[in-house]
């Protein structure tokens, strides 16, 4: 059963195309992962899956929700993990947590916050203020709202970046678990070594189009 | 949506508190306002009682200004402004939490500056101090509201403290005059305030009512 669905997708910034057209179907615990050059348009595909911006012509539902007239509760089945960590310095993890949690309307307990910090393995620094923390570490904890939120879709820009070895074989599990509870993972990576330990499907962004296969993408 | 706003204005006012960043500098700004008027005019009891409801409207203004360039540095840090783009709650409330925040902060500084600044000119008003009080707080809710809206719309400018004030200053002046009128009004006796908490009273729900819908519009857009 497909559970998201997009449909001509294109998007431009002033004179540049940035999208052309693009069709993309998913179904539940599946994993897409966007290969691509820089400025090929994966991180606006992403950005335009997490409805932060209108689209300016195409079609995208989620679980049967359009992203013309239900941005909101779109927003409210995913997770984008981007560059950006979108954490608060001056609040320690489990302060970031419920802050996320209560923006989410998602009812946790000191308890369960405290669990999902170890679960990242930061436990240890739980309460101590994330601006000292390395982008490694804020990365786990970026991670840890998609325990904590057990969101339908997860987006994903470059997730492996400022992890160590132990950190992406951490966060394949972790991927692999979410995938087989039958979420989606669309993900934009120039790794494809590391995402080789999760099941998916490649799909390569050249010029704006979407391709099933680099040979196709080239041509 | 309440919840949102609660936890948005709890995260940057405990921000700040743990980073003594605007408060601070809010306080000691007021503070060096107040000793230079001192200095500069010294003034007897009957000239401090018109001197002060400028007075005390120039250190709101002024520290407001101070406080509302910081309101969304706490955003900037790790791209936490697009975080809170991509929560599921309303544009309304992500104002809202900001707006509450600041205003918050700016109302403890001027809870502590309003009595040090009748001490410093010893003015014999204490009895109608809570009058005062309520008089700024009644300006400074309009003049927060717009203030977070333009903080908004001018946090990606280069030299957005002085493109706040200037946009600030012009739409906030009749609001200025309202407030210096009122507390003028309610620190003399045969005073008439109440034209002019009527007129406050409509500037903060102009203000009120607008911000939401121009925040929401400006982070669409």
């Amino acid at each position: 059963m497909v559970h998201l669905a997009v449909t001509g997708l294109s998007h431009r910034f002033g004179r540049q195309q940035v999208l052309r057209g693009l069709d993309l179907t998913m179904a539940a615990g599946e994993c897409v992962v966007l290969f691509g050059d820089n400025g090929s348009g994966k991180s606006t595909l992403l950005t335009l899956l997490s409805t932060r911006f209108a689209m300016q012509k195409g079609r995208y539902l989620l679980n049967g929700l359009d992203s013309a007239d239900s941005g909101a509760e779109i927003r409210e089945r995913l997770v984008f993990v981007s560059h950006n960590s979108h954490l608060y310095g001056h609040l320690t993890p489990v302060e970031n947590l419920l802050f996320f949690a209560d923006l989410r309307r998602l009812q946790c307990s000191d308890e369960l916050l405290r669990e999902t910090v170890s679960a990242v393995g930061l436990g240890k620094f739980a309460d101590r203020p994330t601006r000292w923390f390395s982008a490694g570490m804020k990365k786990r904890l970026t991670l840890a709202r998609v325990l904590l939120a057990k969101p339908a879709l997860l987006l994903l820009d470059e997730p492996y970046s400022a992890l160590d070895s132990q950190g992406v074989e951490w966060l394949n599990s972790m991927l692999n678990d979410f995938l087989a509870g039958g979420g989606m993972i669309v993900m934009a990576s120039h790794d494809p070594q590391r995402v080789a330990a999760l099941k998916h499907r490649p799909k390569f962004l050249q010029k704006g189009s979407l391709f099933d296969s680099k040979e196709s993408a080239n041509c | 949506m309440l919840k949102a706003a609660y936890r948005i204005a709890w995260k940057d006012v405990v921000g700040d508190l743990r980073r003594s960043s605007s408060l601070s500098s809010m306080l000691f700004f007021a503070v060096a306002v107040l000793v230079v008027f001192q200095a500069a005019f010294e003034p007897d009891r009957q000239s401090a009682v018109k001197l002060l409801p400028g007075l005390l409207w120039a250190t709101v203004l002024f520290t407001s200004l101070m406080g509302l360039g910081r309101v969304f540095q706490a955003e900037e840090e790790n791209g936490a402004f697009e975080g809170l783009l991509l929560a599921s709650v309303p544009r309304g409330a992500v104002f809202l939490g900001k707006w509450l925040g600041n205003l918050l902060l700016t109302l403890l500084v001027q809870a502590m500056i309003l009595p040090l600044t009748m001490i410093l000119f010893n003015v014999d008003a204490w009895h109608v101090i809570h009058l005062i009080f309520g008089v700024l707080v009644l300006g400074i809710l309009g003049l927060t509201g717009l203030g977070v809206l333009l903080a908004a719309m001018t946090q990606a400018a280069r030299s957005r403290e002085t493109l706040l004030a200037l946009l600030l200053l012009p739409l906030v002046a009749p609001l200025l005059i309202a407030g210096v009128q009122a507390t003028a009004g309610v620190m003399v006796v045969d005073g008439h305030p109440g034209p002019w908490i009527k007129l406050l009273l409509i500037f903060d729900t102009v203000y009120l009512a607008l911000a939401p819908w121009g925040f929401s519009w400006l982070v669409e857009e």
